[in-house]
Protein backbone atom coordinates (compact mmCIF):
# COMPACT_ATOMS: atom_id res chain seq x y z
CA UNK A 1 0.00 0.00 0.00
CA UNK A 2 1.45 3.05 -0.76
CA UNK A 3 0.30 6.40 0.98
CA UNK A 4 0.29 9.61 -1.21
CA UNK A 5 -0.44 13.22 -0.34
CA UNK A 6 -1.59 15.45 -3.13
CA UNK A 7 -0.57 19.16 -3.38
CA UNK A 8 -2.37 21.11 -6.30
CA UNK A 9 -3.97 24.55 -5.69
CA UNK A 10 -6.62 23.74 -8.38
CA UNK A 11 -9.55 22.53 -6.88
CA UNK A 12 -10.86 19.92 -10.29
CA UNK A 13 -7.20 18.48 -10.43
CA UNK A 14 -7.12 17.65 -6.42
CA UNK A 15 -10.83 16.11 -6.83
CA UNK A 16 -10.04 14.04 -10.28
CA UNK A 17 -6.49 12.78 -8.60
CA UNK A 18 -8.12 11.61 -5.73
CA UNK A 19 -11.10 9.93 -6.83
CA UNK A 20 -8.40 8.32 -9.73
CA UNK A 21 -5.62 6.91 -7.33
CA UNK A 22 -8.87 5.72 -4.74
CA UNK A 23 -9.57 3.82 -7.98
CA UNK A 24 -6.51 2.03 -8.07
CA UNK A 25 -5.75 -1.25 -6.33
CA UNK A 26 -2.79 -0.36 -3.83
CA UNK A 27 -2.58 3.24 -4.18
CA UNK A 28 -4.00 5.54 -0.92
CA UNK A 29 -4.80 9.13 -1.19
CA UNK A 30 -4.71 10.36 2.15
CA UNK A 31 -5.22 14.24 1.96
CA UNK A 32 -4.86 16.58 -0.53
CA UNK A 33 -3.32 20.23 0.32
CA UNK A 34 -4.31 23.76 -1.68
CA UNK A 35 -0.89 25.47 -0.86
CA UNK A 36 2.28 25.61 0.98
CA UNK A 37 0.37 26.55 4.08
CA UNK A 38 -1.62 23.35 4.25
CA UNK A 39 1.45 21.01 2.78
CA UNK A 40 3.27 21.04 6.22
CA UNK A 41 0.18 20.34 9.15
CA UNK A 42 -0.80 17.45 6.25
CA UNK A 43 2.76 16.00 5.39
CA UNK A 44 3.16 15.93 9.79
CA UNK A 45 -0.55 14.28 10.26
CA UNK A 46 0.00 12.20 7.25
CA UNK A 47 3.73 10.70 7.10
CA UNK A 48 2.88 9.77 3.13
CA UNK A 49 5.57 7.98 1.33
CA UNK A 50 4.76 9.44 -1.50
CA UNK A 51 4.09 13.74 -2.50
CA UNK A 52 2.51 14.45 -5.87
CA UNK A 53 3.11 17.83 -6.62
CA UNK A 54 1.84 20.71 -8.69
CA UNK A 55 4.86 22.62 -10.00
CA UNK A 56 3.16 25.96 -10.06
CA UNK A 57 1.83 26.86 -6.57
CA UNK A 58 0.02 30.23 -6.18
CA UNK A 59 3.26 31.36 -3.17
CA UNK A 60 6.11 28.80 -4.77
CA UNK A 61 7.10 26.48 -7.12
CA UNK A 62 7.25 22.83 -6.83
CA UNK A 63 11.01 22.81 -6.88
CA UNK A 64 11.43 25.10 -3.96
CA UNK A 65 9.01 22.99 -2.12
CA UNK A 66 10.51 19.99 -2.89
CA UNK A 67 13.57 21.36 -1.60
CA UNK A 68 12.38 21.80 1.39
CA UNK A 69 9.99 18.50 1.72
CA UNK A 70 13.46 16.64 1.01
CA UNK A 71 14.76 18.39 4.38
CA UNK A 72 12.14 16.02 6.51
CA UNK A 73 12.84 12.76 7.74
CA UNK A 74 12.30 10.96 7.12
CA UNK A 75 11.61 12.43 3.75
CA UNK A 76 8.58 11.09 1.11
CA UNK A 77 9.48 10.22 -2.62
CA UNK A 78 8.57 13.78 -4.37
CA UNK A 79 6.90 12.86 -7.88
CA UNK A 80 6.57 16.28 -9.45
CA UNK A 81 3.24 16.56 -11.52
CA UNK A 82 3.29 19.27 -13.74
CA UNK A 83 1.45 21.00 -17.28
CA UNK A 84 5.28 22.11 -18.36
CA UNK A 85 6.80 18.89 -17.77
CA UNK A 86 8.69 19.45 -20.66
CA UNK A 87 12.66 18.12 -20.82
CA UNK A 88 13.79 21.40 -19.86
CA UNK A 89 11.99 21.09 -16.33
CA UNK A 90 14.61 17.64 -16.22
CA UNK A 91 17.62 19.36 -14.53
CA UNK A 92 16.23 22.01 -12.16
CA UNK A 93 13.76 19.13 -11.08
CA UNK A 94 17.45 16.85 -10.28
CA UNK A 95 19.01 19.16 -8.80
CA UNK A 96 15.96 20.12 -6.44
CA UNK A 97 15.82 16.54 -5.36
CA UNK A 98 12.49 15.17 -7.37
CA UNK A 99 12.16 11.50 -7.80
CA UNK A 100 9.70 11.31 -10.44
CA UNK A 101 8.32 13.97 -13.19
CA UNK A 102 5.05 12.72 -15.05
CA UNK A 103 2.94 15.46 -17.30
CA UNK A 104 -0.48 16.35 -16.14
CA UNK A 105 -1.44 15.31 -19.96
CA UNK A 106 -0.29 11.93 -19.20
CA UNK A 107 -3.26 8.97 -19.24
CA UNK A 108 -3.58 7.61 -15.17
CA UNK A 109 -1.61 4.23 -16.49
CA UNK A 110 1.50 6.48 -16.51
CA UNK A 111 0.94 8.21 -13.16
CA UNK A 112 0.18 5.01 -11.51
CA UNK A 113 3.30 3.62 -12.90
CA UNK A 114 5.12 6.26 -12.06
CA UNK A 115 4.19 6.39 -8.34
CA UNK A 116 4.82 2.76 -7.67
CA UNK A 117 8.38 3.18 -9.05
CA UNK A 118 9.22 6.39 -7.19
CA UNK A 119 7.94 4.72 -4.02
CA UNK A 120 10.11 1.67 -4.83
CA UNK A 121 13.08 4.37 -4.86
CA UNK A 122 13.29 4.50 -8.46
CA UNK A 123 13.94 7.52 -10.29
CA UNK A 124 11.40 8.50 -12.84
CA UNK A 125 13.28 11.44 -14.57
CA UNK A 126 13.30 12.15 -18.94
CA UNK A 127 16.70 10.79 -20.33
CA UNK A 128 18.67 14.03 -20.26
CA UNK A 129 20.03 14.44 -23.51
CA UNK A 130 23.39 16.75 -24.55
CA UNK A 131 21.35 19.71 -26.05
CA UNK A 132 19.83 20.12 -22.73
CA UNK A 133 23.20 19.74 -20.86
CA UNK A 134 24.51 22.21 -22.82
CA UNK A 135 22.02 24.79 -22.83
CA UNK A 136 21.72 24.18 -18.50
CA UNK A 137 25.48 24.55 -18.53
CA UNK A 138 25.09 28.12 -20.62
CA UNK A 139 22.94 29.09 -17.95
CA UNK A 140 25.11 28.13 -15.19
CA UNK A 141 28.22 30.20 -13.42
CA UNK A 142 31.53 28.27 -14.09
CA UNK A 143 32.26 27.10 -10.89
CA UNK A 144 28.75 25.66 -10.70
CA UNK A 145 29.19 23.16 -13.15
CA UNK A 146 31.39 20.70 -10.76
CA UNK A 147 27.95 20.49 -8.57
CA UNK A 148 25.82 19.87 -11.83
CA UNK A 149 28.10 17.10 -12.74
CA UNK A 150 28.20 15.39 -9.35
CA UNK A 151 24.34 15.57 -8.70
CA UNK A 152 23.99 14.26 -12.07
CA UNK A 153 26.06 11.50 -11.05
CA UNK A 154 23.96 11.17 -7.79
CA UNK A 155 26.82 12.33 -5.67
CA UNK A 156 25.65 12.39 -1.74
CA UNK A 157 25.65 15.69 -0.65
CA UNK A 158 28.42 14.81 1.95
CA UNK A 159 30.88 13.95 -0.44
CA UNK A 160 29.98 16.55 -2.48
CA UNK A 161 31.36 18.98 0.03
CA UNK A 162 34.29 17.72 1.06
CA UNK A 163 35.34 16.79 -3.04
CA UNK A 164 34.65 20.92 -3.15
CA UNK A 165 36.12 21.49 -0.03
CA UNK A 166 32.80 23.61 0.96
CA UNK A 167 30.55 23.68 4.36
CA UNK A 168 27.50 21.62 3.62
CA UNK A 169 25.66 24.58 4.13
CA UNK A 170 27.24 26.67 1.36
CA UNK A 171 26.64 23.17 -0.98
CA UNK A 172 22.81 23.56 -0.04
CA UNK A 173 22.98 27.34 -0.70
CA UNK A 174 25.03 27.26 -3.90
CA UNK A 175 22.27 24.59 -5.36
CA UNK A 176 19.42 26.25 -4.55
CA UNK A 177 20.96 29.41 -6.46
CA UNK A 178 21.34 27.06 -9.82
CA UNK A 179 17.70 25.88 -9.60
CA UNK A 180 16.51 29.45 -9.56
CA UNK A 181 18.66 30.15 -12.79
CA UNK A 182 17.48 27.37 -14.22
CA UNK A 183 13.83 26.63 -13.52
CA UNK A 184 11.14 27.62 -15.90
CA UNK A 185 9.85 31.26 -15.47
CA UNK A 186 5.91 30.56 -15.97
CA UNK A 187 5.00 34.57 -16.21
CA UNK A 188 1.99 35.19 -13.38
CA UNK A 189 -0.78 37.54 -14.81
CA UNK A 190 0.39 41.28 -14.37
CA UNK A 191 -1.64 43.75 -12.76
CA UNK A 192 -2.36 47.35 -14.22
CA UNK A 193 -1.72 49.92 -11.55
CA UNK B 1 -7.46 67.19 -36.80
CA UNK B 2 -6.87 69.09 -39.58
CA UNK B 3 -10.16 69.62 -40.21
CA UNK B 4 -10.52 71.47 -37.14
CA UNK B 5 -8.12 74.14 -37.73
CA UNK B 6 -9.55 74.56 -41.11
CA UNK B 7 -12.80 75.40 -39.44
CA UNK B 8 -10.92 77.72 -37.28
CA UNK B 9 -9.38 79.17 -40.64
CA UNK B 10 -12.78 79.02 -42.36
CA UNK B 11 -14.62 80.99 -39.59
CA UNK B 12 -12.20 84.03 -38.95
CA UNK B 13 -10.84 84.24 -42.22
CA UNK B 14 -14.42 85.00 -43.65
CA UNK B 15 -15.55 87.38 -40.42
CA UNK B 16 -11.87 89.02 -41.07
CA UNK B 17 -12.99 89.22 -44.74
CA UNK B 18 -16.52 90.94 -43.72
CA UNK B 19 -14.60 93.46 -41.09
CA UNK B 20 -12.04 94.67 -43.89
CA UNK B 21 -15.11 95.31 -46.85
CA UNK B 22 -17.10 96.56 -44.25
CA UNK B 23 -14.18 99.58 -42.83
CA UNK B 24 -13.41 99.96 -46.60
CA UNK B 25 -16.75 100.66 -47.41
CA UNK B 26 -17.71 102.86 -44.72
CA UNK B 27 -14.35 104.49 -43.95
CA UNK B 28 -12.63 105.74 -46.92
CA UNK B 29 -8.95 103.77 -46.69
CA UNK B 30 -7.31 104.58 -49.83
CA UNK B 31 -8.21 105.92 -53.18
CA UNK B 32 -8.78 102.83 -54.77
CA UNK B 33 -11.00 101.12 -52.23
CA UNK B 34 -13.21 99.63 -54.18
CA UNK B 35 -10.58 97.45 -56.28
CA UNK B 36 -9.36 96.36 -53.03
CA UNK B 37 -12.76 94.68 -51.91
CA UNK B 38 -13.47 93.09 -55.09
CA UNK B 39 -10.11 91.44 -54.33
CA UNK B 40 -10.57 90.94 -50.95
CA UNK B 41 -13.49 88.80 -52.19
CA UNK B 42 -11.87 87.00 -54.61
CA UNK B 43 -8.82 86.12 -52.74
CA UNK B 44 -11.13 85.06 -49.40
CA UNK B 45 -13.20 82.64 -52.02
CA UNK B 46 -10.22 81.32 -53.57
CA UNK B 47 -8.04 80.27 -50.84
CA UNK B 48 -10.71 78.95 -48.98
CA UNK B 49 -12.40 76.74 -51.70
CA UNK B 50 -8.58 75.79 -52.16
CA UNK B 51 -8.02 74.64 -48.93
CA UNK B 52 -11.59 73.12 -48.53
CA UNK B 53 -11.34 71.13 -51.70
CA UNK B 54 -7.93 70.04 -51.84
CA UNK B 55 -7.01 68.73 -48.19
CA UNK B 56 -3.27 68.13 -49.51
CA UNK B 57 -2.69 71.95 -50.07
CA UNK B 58 -3.91 72.24 -46.27
CA UNK B 59 -0.39 70.84 -45.45
CA UNK B 60 1.85 72.23 -47.90
CA UNK B 61 4.55 75.23 -46.75
CA UNK B 62 4.68 77.27 -50.81
CA UNK B 63 0.53 77.60 -50.01
CA UNK B 64 1.25 78.93 -46.96
CA UNK B 65 3.80 81.34 -48.16
CA UNK B 66 1.54 82.17 -51.18
CA UNK B 67 -1.31 82.73 -48.44
CA UNK B 68 1.41 84.77 -46.26
CA UNK B 69 2.43 87.06 -49.03
CA UNK B 70 -1.35 87.40 -50.20
CA UNK B 71 -2.19 89.07 -47.37
CA UNK B 72 0.80 90.90 -46.75
CA UNK B 73 0.15 92.67 -49.85
CA UNK B 74 -3.43 93.22 -48.86
CA UNK B 75 -2.20 95.55 -45.74
CA UNK B 76 1.03 97.24 -47.98
CA UNK B 77 -2.12 98.08 -50.68
CA UNK B 78 -4.24 99.77 -48.29
CA UNK B 79 -1.13 101.75 -47.61
CA UNK B 80 -0.94 101.89 -43.77
CA UNK B 81 0.12 98.97 -41.43
CA UNK B 82 -2.80 100.01 -39.40
CA UNK B 83 -4.76 98.44 -41.96
CA UNK B 84 -8.45 96.98 -41.95
CA UNK B 85 -6.81 93.46 -43.42
CA UNK B 86 -4.73 93.19 -40.36
CA UNK B 87 -7.15 90.23 -38.99
CA UNK B 88 -7.39 88.96 -41.92
CA UNK B 89 -3.65 88.57 -42.33
CA UNK B 90 -3.59 86.90 -38.41
CA UNK B 91 -5.66 84.20 -40.15
CA UNK B 92 -3.04 82.88 -42.47
CA UNK B 93 -0.55 82.10 -39.51
CA UNK B 94 -3.58 79.21 -38.38
CA UNK B 95 -2.15 76.20 -40.39
CA UNK B 96 1.55 76.71 -40.52
CA UNK B 97 1.17 77.08 -36.54
CA UNK B 98 -0.68 73.84 -36.03
CA UNK B 99 0.74 71.79 -38.95
CA UNK B 100 4.54 72.77 -38.01
CA UNK B 101 6.58 71.24 -34.99
CA UNK B 102 6.48 73.56 -32.08
CA UNK B 103 10.12 75.06 -32.62
CA UNK B 104 9.68 75.57 -36.48
CA UNK B 105 6.14 77.07 -35.93
CA UNK B 106 7.84 79.65 -33.96
CA UNK B 107 10.48 80.17 -36.18
CA UNK B 108 7.39 80.31 -39.04
CA UNK B 109 5.52 82.83 -36.73
CA UNK B 110 8.69 85.02 -36.25
CA UNK B 111 9.53 85.06 -40.01
CA UNK B 112 5.86 86.33 -40.79
CA UNK B 113 6.25 89.28 -38.01
CA UNK B 114 9.14 90.29 -39.81
CA UNK B 115 7.69 90.65 -43.21
CA UNK B 116 4.76 92.41 -41.43
CA UNK B 117 7.36 94.69 -40.26
CA UNK B 118 8.75 95.07 -43.80
CA UNK B 119 5.24 96.44 -45.01
CA UNK B 120 5.08 98.94 -41.77
CA UNK B 121 8.37 100.42 -42.97
CA UNK B 122 7.40 100.49 -46.95
CA UNK B 123 3.75 102.05 -46.01
CA UNK B 124 4.22 104.67 -43.23
CA UNK B 125 6.61 103.50 -40.39
CA UNK B 126 8.89 107.19 -39.83
CA UNK B 127 10.58 108.92 -37.34
CA UNK B 128 7.51 110.43 -36.51
CA UNK B 129 5.70 107.36 -35.18
CA UNK B 130 8.86 106.42 -33.50
CA UNK B 131 9.17 109.54 -31.48
CA UNK B 132 4.88 109.30 -30.49
CA UNK B 133 4.62 107.01 -27.26
CA UNK B 134 0.97 105.98 -28.69
CA UNK B 135 1.76 105.22 -32.13
CA UNK B 136 5.12 103.71 -30.99
CA UNK B 137 2.66 101.51 -28.73
CA UNK B 138 0.40 100.39 -31.19
CA UNK B 139 3.35 99.08 -33.37
CA UNK B 140 4.59 97.35 -30.63
CA UNK B 141 1.15 95.56 -29.90
CA UNK B 142 0.65 95.12 -34.32
CA UNK B 143 3.91 93.14 -33.94
CA UNK B 144 3.39 91.75 -31.08
CA UNK B 145 -0.10 90.04 -32.14
CA UNK B 146 1.30 87.70 -34.55
CA UNK B 147 3.53 86.35 -32.46
CA UNK B 148 1.21 85.06 -29.20
CA UNK B 149 -1.33 83.64 -31.91
CA UNK B 150 1.68 81.41 -33.14
CA UNK B 151 2.94 80.43 -29.65
CA UNK B 152 -1.18 79.85 -28.83
CA UNK B 153 -1.94 77.43 -31.61
CA UNK B 154 1.43 76.06 -31.58
CA UNK B 155 0.90 75.25 -27.96
CA UNK B 156 -2.53 73.69 -28.09
CA UNK B 157 -1.37 71.83 -31.33
CA UNK B 158 1.31 70.23 -29.20
CA UNK B 159 -0.64 69.50 -25.88
CA UNK B 160 -3.50 67.93 -28.41
CA UNK B 161 -1.01 65.87 -30.58
CA UNK B 162 0.40 64.50 -27.34
CA UNK B 163 -2.77 63.78 -25.49
CA UNK B 164 -3.25 61.41 -28.33
CA UNK B 165 -0.44 59.86 -28.15
CA UNK B 166 -0.92 58.95 -24.52
CA UNK B 167 -4.35 57.51 -25.40
CA UNK B 168 -2.43 55.03 -28.14
CA UNK B 169 -0.36 53.68 -25.23
CA UNK B 170 -2.98 53.60 -22.88
CA UNK B 171 -5.46 51.61 -24.84
CA UNK B 172 -2.51 48.92 -25.78
CA UNK B 173 -1.72 48.53 -21.92
CA UNK B 174 -5.45 47.81 -21.71
CA UNK B 175 -5.33 45.45 -24.21
CA UNK B 176 -2.08 43.69 -23.14
CA UNK B 177 -2.98 43.46 -19.40
CA UNK B 178 -6.35 42.04 -21.02
CA UNK B 179 -4.43 39.08 -23.53
CA UNK B 180 -2.49 38.70 -20.22
CA UNK B 181 -5.55 37.98 -17.66
CA UNK B 182 -7.12 35.92 -20.77
CA UNK B 183 -4.55 33.99 -21.21
CA UNK B 184 -3.76 33.20 -17.30
CA UNK B 185 -7.47 32.46 -17.25
CA UNK B 186 -7.33 30.15 -20.04
CA UNK B 187 -4.42 28.35 -18.15
CA UNK B 188 -4.79 28.38 -14.80
CA UNK B 189 -8.53 26.99 -14.43
CA UNK B 190 -10.28 26.24 -17.94
CA UNK B 191 -6.39 23.77 -18.54
CA UNK B 192 -6.64 22.54 -15.65
CA UNK B 193 -9.87 20.88 -15.19
CA UNK B 194 -9.03 19.95 -18.84
CA UNK B 195 -6.27 17.64 -17.29
CA UNK B 196 -8.47 16.55 -14.49
CA UNK B 197 -11.00 15.29 -17.14
CA UNK B 198 -8.32 13.41 -19.30
CA UNK B 199 -7.25 11.77 -15.99
CA UNK B 200 -10.24 10.52 -14.63
CA UNK B 201 -11.39 9.42 -18.23
CA UNK B 202 -7.88 7.77 -18.70
CA UNK B 203 -8.32 5.66 -15.32
CA UNK B 204 -11.57 4.59 -16.84
CA UNK B 205 -10.27 3.83 -20.35
CA UNK B 206 -7.78 0.62 -19.05
CA UNK B 207 -10.90 -1.13 -16.94
CA UNK B 208 -13.11 -0.93 -20.46
CA UNK B 209 -12.51 -3.35 -24.00
CA UNK B 210 -14.24 -3.38 -27.66
CA UNK B 211 -16.25 -0.30 -28.65
CA UNK B 212 -16.61 1.30 -24.87
CA UNK B 213 -12.83 1.70 -24.83
CA UNK B 214 -12.84 2.90 -28.43
CA UNK B 215 -14.89 5.73 -27.59
CA UNK B 216 -13.40 6.75 -24.34
CA UNK B 217 -10.11 6.68 -26.53
CA UNK B 218 -11.51 9.02 -28.78
CA UNK B 219 -12.61 11.24 -25.60
CA UNK B 220 -8.87 11.35 -24.45
CA UNK B 221 -7.92 12.04 -28.09
CA UNK B 222 -10.43 15.13 -27.78
CA UNK B 223 -9.19 16.34 -24.89
CA UNK B 224 -5.67 16.05 -25.45
CA UNK B 225 -6.34 18.23 -28.84
CA UNK B 226 -8.07 20.76 -26.37
CA UNK B 227 -5.07 20.69 -24.08
CA UNK B 228 -2.59 21.70 -26.95
CA UNK B 229 -5.14 23.83 -28.51
CA UNK B 230 -5.18 25.57 -25.14
CA UNK B 231 -1.43 25.79 -25.27
CA UNK B 232 -1.02 27.50 -28.65
CA UNK B 233 -3.58 30.15 -27.47
CA UNK B 234 -1.93 30.73 -23.79
CA UNK B 235 1.29 31.06 -25.90
CA UNK B 236 -0.11 33.16 -28.53
CA UNK B 237 -2.03 35.71 -25.82
CA UNK B 238 1.33 36.32 -23.43
CA UNK B 239 3.81 38.69 -24.88
CA UNK B 240 6.84 36.75 -24.80
CA UNK B 241 8.53 39.76 -24.58
CA UNK B 242 7.91 41.12 -21.82
CA UNK B 243 9.87 44.30 -22.60
CA UNK B 244 13.22 43.24 -23.55
CA UNK B 245 14.02 44.12 -27.78
CA UNK B 246 13.94 41.72 -30.65
CA UNK B 247 17.08 41.51 -31.45
CA UNK B 248 18.16 40.62 -27.93
CA UNK B 249 15.94 37.58 -27.41
CA UNK B 250 16.83 36.98 -31.11
CA UNK B 251 20.61 36.55 -30.16
CA UNK B 252 19.44 34.83 -27.16
CA UNK B 253 18.00 32.00 -29.43
CA UNK B 254 21.06 32.04 -31.68
CA UNK B 255 22.83 30.91 -28.31
CA UNK B 256 20.55 28.37 -27.54
CA UNK B 257 20.57 27.20 -31.19
CA UNK B 258 24.69 27.54 -31.63
CA UNK B 259 25.49 23.93 -29.86
CA UNK B 260 23.25 22.27 -32.25
CA UNK B 261 24.08 23.53 -35.48
CA UNK B 262 27.76 23.72 -37.72
CA UNK B 263 26.76 26.97 -38.61
CA UNK B 264 28.45 30.45 -37.45
CA UNK B 265 25.46 32.47 -36.44
CA UNK B 266 25.41 36.34 -36.21
CA UNK B 267 22.78 38.84 -35.19
CA UNK B 268 23.24 42.54 -36.33
CA UNK B 269 21.29 45.46 -35.64
CA UNK B 270 18.55 46.63 -33.59
CA UNK B 271 14.71 47.27 -35.21
CA UNK B 272 14.20 49.88 -31.98
CA UNK B 273 10.92 49.97 -30.05
CA UNK B 274 7.86 48.36 -31.81
CA UNK B 275 4.55 47.90 -30.22
CA UNK B 276 4.32 45.12 -27.92
CA UNK B 277 2.30 43.06 -30.24
CA UNK B 278 4.16 43.60 -33.25
CA UNK B 279 7.38 43.38 -31.65
CA UNK B 280 6.42 39.85 -29.82
CA UNK B 281 4.82 38.40 -34.22
CA UNK B 282 8.09 39.60 -35.57
CA UNK B 283 10.01 37.93 -32.70
CA UNK B 284 8.66 34.54 -33.39
CA UNK B 285 8.95 35.03 -36.80
CA UNK B 286 12.67 35.71 -36.91
CA UNK B 287 12.83 32.89 -34.03
CA UNK B 288 11.76 30.30 -37.05
CA UNK B 289 13.39 31.56 -39.43
CA UNK B 290 16.62 31.26 -37.72
CA UNK B 291 15.60 28.10 -36.45
CA UNK B 292 14.91 26.28 -39.48
CA UNK B 293 18.19 27.99 -41.11
CA UNK B 294 19.53 25.76 -38.42
CA UNK B 295 17.71 22.87 -38.30
CA UNK B 296 17.28 22.21 -42.20
CA UNK B 297 19.97 24.70 -44.14
CA UNK B 298 23.49 22.89 -44.05
CA UNK B 299 24.47 26.44 -43.95
CA UNK B 300 27.91 27.65 -42.71
CA UNK B 301 26.90 30.82 -42.21
CA UNK B 302 23.54 32.29 -40.52
CA UNK B 303 23.34 36.07 -40.38
CA UNK B 304 20.73 37.78 -39.01
CA UNK B 305 20.25 41.72 -40.01
CA UNK B 306 17.84 44.21 -37.83
CA UNK B 307 17.31 47.60 -38.98
CA UNK B 308 14.77 50.55 -38.83
CA UNK B 309 14.37 53.20 -41.10
CA UNK B 310 11.77 55.80 -39.76
CA UNK B 311 8.49 53.73 -38.90
CA UNK B 312 9.97 50.68 -40.86
CA UNK B 313 11.48 48.00 -39.53
CA UNK B 314 13.05 45.15 -41.16
CA UNK B 315 14.79 41.37 -40.08
CA UNK B 316 16.38 39.73 -42.22
CA UNK B 317 17.40 35.99 -42.25
CA UNK B 318 19.72 34.84 -44.58
CA UNK B 319 22.13 31.65 -44.80
CA UNK B 320 24.06 30.28 -47.61
CA UNK B 321 23.15 26.13 -47.05
CA UNK B 322 21.13 24.11 -49.58
CA UNK B 323 18.49 26.37 -49.64
CA UNK B 324 14.47 26.17 -50.04
CA UNK B 325 13.67 22.36 -51.10
CA UNK B 326 11.89 22.28 -54.57
CA UNK B 327 8.82 20.79 -52.70
CA UNK B 328 7.18 21.33 -49.53
CA UNK B 329 8.17 19.22 -46.76
CA UNK B 330 5.09 17.52 -46.02
CA UNK B 331 3.51 19.32 -42.63
CA UNK B 332 5.74 22.05 -42.48
CA UNK B 333 3.92 24.66 -39.94
CA UNK B 334 6.35 26.39 -39.97
CA UNK B 335 6.09 29.02 -43.49
CA UNK B 336 2.08 28.72 -42.58
CA UNK B 337 2.93 30.43 -39.14
CA UNK B 338 4.92 32.71 -40.25
CA UNK B 339 3.04 34.46 -43.12
CA UNK B 340 -0.14 34.09 -41.01
CA UNK B 341 2.11 35.99 -38.19
CA UNK B 342 2.93 38.22 -40.76
CA UNK B 343 -0.45 38.88 -41.89
CA UNK B 344 -1.66 39.82 -38.40
CA UNK B 345 0.83 42.78 -38.07
CA UNK B 346 0.47 44.00 -41.99
CA UNK B 347 4.11 42.88 -42.24
CA UNK B 348 5.72 41.74 -45.61
CA UNK B 349 7.59 39.40 -45.42
CA UNK B 350 9.34 36.97 -48.67
CA UNK B 351 10.99 33.37 -48.51
CA UNK B 352 13.21 32.83 -51.30
CA UNK B 353 17.10 31.91 -52.37
CA UNK B 354 19.43 34.39 -51.13
CA UNK B 355 22.19 36.57 -52.79
CA UNK B 356 23.44 34.62 -55.79
CA UNK B 357 20.71 31.89 -55.99
CA UNK B 358 22.57 30.20 -52.59
CA UNK B 359 20.91 29.27 -49.91
CA UNK B 360 17.51 30.82 -47.97
CA UNK B 361 16.81 34.61 -47.62
CA UNK B 362 13.95 35.51 -45.48
CA UNK B 363 12.70 38.91 -45.27
CA UNK B 364 9.96 40.59 -42.46
CA UNK B 365 8.96 43.55 -43.21
CA UNK B 366 6.74 45.71 -40.84
CA UNK B 367 5.26 49.57 -40.78
CA UNK B 368 4.24 50.70 -37.48
CA UNK B 369 2.64 53.05 -38.72
CA UNK B 370 -0.33 50.31 -39.77
CA UNK B 371 0.33 48.64 -36.47
CA UNK B 372 -0.89 51.54 -34.61
CA UNK B 373 -3.60 52.11 -36.92
CA UNK B 374 -4.78 48.70 -36.37
CA UNK B 375 -4.34 48.47 -32.71
CA UNK B 376 -7.44 51.66 -32.61
CA UNK B 377 -11.05 49.99 -32.64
Amino acid sequence: MIRILIVDDHPALRAGLTAVLRAEPGLVPLATAASVEDLWPALNRTKPDVIVLDYHLPADDGLVVCRRVKRAVPAPAVLLYSAYADASLTIPALLAGVDGLVSKSAPAGELYDAIRRVARGERVLPPISRELLDAAAARLQPEELPILGMMLEDTPPAEMAETLGLQPAEVTHRVDRMIKRLKVEIPAPRTVG
Amino acid sequence: MTSRWLTLLLMTRLLAAGVAVLLLVVHRVTAHDSTLVVVTIAFTAVTLAALAWVPRLQRSPVVWLVDGVGVLALVAASEDWRSPFYILMLTALILPSTALPFRRALAWGVAFTLGYLGVAVYTELDANTLESTIRLETITTHLMVPLVVVLALAYATDVLERLRGERVRSEQLAVESERQRIAWELHDSAKQRVHAAHLVLSALHGQLAGPQAELVGHALGELRAAGADMDTSVAELRMPLEGRSVERLLDERATELAPASEAEISVRGSVGELPAHVAAHAYRIGAEALTNAVRHGGAAHIDVMLSRNGSVATIEVCDDGRGLPAIRRPGSNGLRSMRARAETIGAALSIGPGAGERGTRVKLVVSTDFAERSTKP
